[in-house]
């Protein structure tokens, strides 16, 4: 008999096997593991309810007030809250009563009497921080921590900003006066004008960069976005302008235009024949610039599934007949324009299915007449997809003719527009009095309007050597005025991530654009916001924690002083400078810069920058105002390259000015002290002497701050042990290059220099660091 | 497979074929996509080869029945390697079916000067379909 007891005390007959199946084993307990694991992959946590949302739907004192909860979450959370005891309740005014309507919009008016607010103004200052730039009220970024959220909108789904405070310029006139009247003021070597053949058709848009009359290459204004409009076969130019440089390019055009007139007058005086008159009289005469602020709404769109969510808001009107009452149609009637709505409805049709804007022609402008976008809304907020595949790449190779006119430019159909608007309270009303089931809507109501609307394309990146193809691609749409909020909030529940000035900035960073070039007067009031703000942040600082930027050997850390570097540079002493937007050259120096050649001679070279667009290699993070310096080719290898500190003349300086000023504190107090018991003595009723401007720092203040930060620098080359070239007005770790890059801009000179050195890499500085780091550089063209 | 990262890009030789003339710039479009979704994984020449594999090893492993891998032109190859790969690493577990097609991708001619406009071109590339999908489950859970 063998052994079979395994356990003398219990005394059992259990047989022990001599081999055990480790599969088997494992097989029989699987249910356990699988609890096992499961257990250790999401352990019972002990979290309130609040505390379990994820980030973007937190609110701020979600634990004191339920109603920031969600509701569903709220029951829950209330009986977690029994078990630790009630807060106390705070009474507030009542609802009611805080928002009276009549004293609600006072109030709006009279806030939007000094800047402009836009449409969504209300909805945006309840979600965003805003900020008064360019005579508006606009937002700059979400609340919710969002920046990256934000570019992860643009490069893989949608993002939404509204740029409604771009002006709008209509400009009238026949083709050949307004090519005569923009030659003075663009140049041919920056790209195609304004009368090129492939704009004035109306089927895309265009930009243009606009200079001073007749002042090339010096005195740019800005980039200006332009769309030919064929209105009742007459062909009309409309300028969407920044409104950061707006006004400039406003005056400058009427002034030319006036002058030209004035000129008239007085040549007659001076000269009677009818010929020279004729001649002259024909110039300008017959231009009319109208400035329509105000009168659109525009939304910009980035990314892949921009088209996903315009396709899905956005319902084609097929048929007139249906929507025959409305007043705009009625008008357009009269006017007998045609509309071409079956054509317009199905290009969108046959372009709906696309997975992304940039798959279409660049630029292209299509208008389009659609339904209320309220009848689109879903009923909760969901990401919006194309379900089905285009097969055919027919209808992508062009646009159709008449598919890019849009009833929308005429200002008599906007005004109708917005006249008839339908509100909210308006239209729900009409529909719960209609609305037999609840929840189905009738999308053929007459009552509600249609609203032509025109979208324009933009193309984002279609070179895969600089960034990838279709980054920063979306649609422009242009609404009139009235229906600005309901398009945005469809889109907003078509899953669309809001963004505001910061992503606008961002995104031109990422795409390694030029935001607010520094040689146009935009750009140089921006710079010295920034500088302002800047140096108020490091004064705030107590001394011991302040960067000491002298013995770093950096002049200027808070603005680029590009005059004097090009003064450095060229050996001339002149005030303006430019930034080369020349194509060919532009294309000619990127070239010489990958096969190391010397860079060919330039006209205005003395005055000339170069936008450039820098990636470091390896470690580092670039910031704003960095400087970028000559490298030699030696440095290159070297991987440790620091600047020696350099001393501080300043030091002793502000030793000395502090003690006298401390000595002189005490001595006034002493007076002081002095002076008080002699008034309680004579009971003296002249008044206290009170500072003027409280906001003014005193002398001493300024004398500190002007020995901390000296304020007139004459030189900046050879300041550190390696020469400056230029400087970033950008810089920062880029998601869509997985490194740290910058934009900025150098001395034309500087990279001739380097090209003869045989480097095509360069030295990067940030303000705040001693350490060089090697990078790449690259032309943005 | 890791050294194609580091290997030098090619200056591409320009095809005189595809400039038409002096007038033009060629600019690309996006190529038009098949299904997306999840389980849809886009190889490129960019994107890190390492970091798709284990993307890939991940969808599998926690639980999807099928990857879909497409690469496109110069991307075929990495494709095949990034299949391949998890073919090995799964080793049975994981069998692979692929296909090949044809795809027309656009550019775009921009004028250079005023009196030309727009056009465009149609150009065929060769394109691969691998689609990778699971024959036994591993892991108890899911």
């Amino acid at each position: 008999m063998e052994s079979t007891e395994f356990d003398a005390a219990l005394g059992g007959t259990e047989n022990l096997p001599h081999s055990a199946n480790s599969l088997k084993f494992a097989a029989s307990r699987s249910i356990e593991i699988a609890a096992m694991t499961e257990s250790i992959l999401h352990p019972n946590k002990t979290k309130l309810i609040f505390q379990k949302l994820p980030v973007h739907m937190r609110r701020r004192v979600m634990s004191h007030n339920c109603k920031r909860l969600p509701r569903r979450l709220r029951e829950a959370h209330l009986k977690q809250l029994k078990k630790s005891g009630l807060p106390p309740k705070q009474k507030r005014p009542s609802r009611k009563y805080r928002r009276r309507a009549t004293n609600l919009l006072d109030e709006y008016n009279r806030r939007q009497r000094r800047h402009v607010w836009l449409e969504t103004h209300i909805w945006h200052a309840k979600r965003f921080h805003m900020i008064e730039r360019w005579g508006h009220r606009i937002a700059y970024r979400p609340c919710d921590k969002a920046f990256r959220a934000c570019y992860r909108a643009s490069s893989a789904h949608c993002l939404i900003q509204d740029i409604s405070y771009y002006t709008p310029i209509q400009i009238k006139g026949s083709i050949e006066t307004i090519r005569d009247l923009f030659s003075n003021l663009t140049s041919s070597h920056c790209g195609l004008g304004v009368c090129a053949k492939a704009y004035l058709n109306g089927s895309r848009k265009g930009t243009i960069h606009l200079y001073m009359p007749a002042s090339y290459p010096i005195g740019f204004i800005g980039r200006v976005e332009f769309i030919w409009v064929a209105n009742n076969s007459d062909k009309e130019l409309w300028l969407f302008i920044h409104p950061s440089h707006s006004k400039q390019v406003e005056s400058v055009l009427t002034d030319i235009v006036n002058n030209a007139i004035s000129n008239v007058h007085n040549k007659e005086n001076e000269e009677n024949t009818i010929a020279k008159r004729r001649k002259i009289s024909t110039k300008y005469s017959d231009v009319r610039i109208k400035v329509m602020s105000g009168m659109y709404n525009r939304f910009r769109l980035t990314g892949p599934k921009s088209h996903a969510v315009l396709t899905q808001t956005l319902k084609c009107v097929k048929d007139m007949n249906t929507f025959k009452t409305n007043t705009w149609l009625k008008h357009i009637n009269e006017e007998k324009t045609q509309l071409h709505l079956q054509e317009k409805s199905d290009y969108w049709d046959s372009v709906s299915s696309i997975n992304s804007p940039s798959q279409l022609p660049p630029g292209a402008i299509v208008g389009l007449v659609v339904k209320d976008p309220r009848l689109s809304r879903p009923k909760q907020r969901t990401k919006a997809h194309n379900k089905c595949i285009a097969k055919n790449i027919d209808s992508l190779l062009s646009i159709p003719l008449n598919v890019s006119s849009s009833p929308i430019w005429n200002k008599s159909v906007c005004d109708i527009i917005k006249e008839n608007k339908i509100t909210n309270a308006k239209y729900i009303d009409h529909i719960t009095k209609t609305q037999l089931v609840p929840g189905e809507v009738t999308e053929d109501d007459p009552f509600l309007q249609t609203i032509p609307i025109v979208l324009i394309q933009r193309s984002g990146s279609q070179e895969c050597s600089y960034k990838k193809i279709g980054y920063g691609s979306g649609w422009d749409i242009i609404i009139p005025s009235g229906y600005g909020l309901p398009f945005w909030l469809t889109f907003i529940m078509f899953r669309a991530r809001s963004g505001g000035l910061r992503e606008t900035e961002s995104l031109a960073f990422e795409m390694g654009d030029c935001y607010m070039p520094p040689d146009s007067q935009a750009g140089l009031v921006e710079e010295k916001r920034i500088e302002i703000e800047l140096k108020e942040k490091y004064f705030k600082r107590p001394p011991s924690k302040r960067v000491n930027y002298i013995k770093l050997a950096v002049p200027s850390p808070f603005i680029c002083p590009w005059n004097v570097l090009l003064k450095e540079w060229g050996n001339v002493d002149q005030e303006k400078f430019f930034v080369l937007r020349d194509r060919v050259i532009l294309q000619e120096l990127q070239n010489c810069m990958e096969q190391k050649r010397t860079l060919p001679e330039l006209v205005n070279s003395h005055h000339c920058l170069v936008p450039v667009y820098i990636q470091i290699i390896g470690k580092g993070n670039l910031k704003k105002h960095a400087m970028i310096c000559i490298a030699d080719k030696s440095d290159i290898c070297l991987n440790s390259l620091l600047e020696p500190l350099h001393e501080d003349f300043n030091f002793k300086l502000r030793k000395q000015k502090r003690t006298e000023h401390k000595s002189y504190l005490k001595q006034m107090r002493r007076k002081r002290i002095k002076l008080r018991k002699k008034k309680i003595q004579k009971e003296a009723n002249q008044p206290k002497p009170q500072r003027k401007n409280k906001h003014e720092p005193s002398d001493y203040v300024k004398a500190m701050r002007e020995l901390w930060l000296p304020s007139n620098i004459d030189a900046v080359r050879n300041v550190g042990s390696k020469e400056v070239m230029g400087y970033l007005s950008q810089g920062a770790f880029s998601f869509s290059e997985a490194k740290s890059c910058g934009v900025g801009y150098v001395a034309f000179k500087a990279l001739a220099k380097l090209l003869q050195n045989g480097v095509n890499k360069v030295l990067v500085r940030n303000t705040t660091s001693r350490k060089y780091r090697v990078a790449n550089i690259q032309i943005i063209k | 497979m890791g050294d194609e990262n580091n290997v030098k890009k090619k200056q591409d030789q320009r095809n005189p074929k595809r400039l038409p003339n002096k007038k033009y710039a060629i600019k690309k479009r996006l190529p038009l996509r098949p299904i997306e979704g999840d389980n849809v994984i886009f190889v490129t020449k960019k994107t890190n080869f390492k970091a798709q594999l284990e993307k890939c090893c991940d969808l599998l492993s926690k639980g999807e029945k099928e990857i879909i891998l497409h690469g496109l032109g110069a991307a075929i190859q990495r494709c095949c390697n990034l299949a391949l790969q998890l073919e090995l690493l799964f080793s049975g577990t994981c069998q692979i079916e692929v296909n090949t097609g044809t795809v027309d991708i656009i550019d775009d001619l921009e004028p250079l000067t005023d009196d030309v406009d727009f056009g465009t071109q149609v150009r065929h590339s060769s394109s691969i379909h691998i689609r990778v999908f699971r024959n036994a489950m591993l892991g108890a859970n899911k």
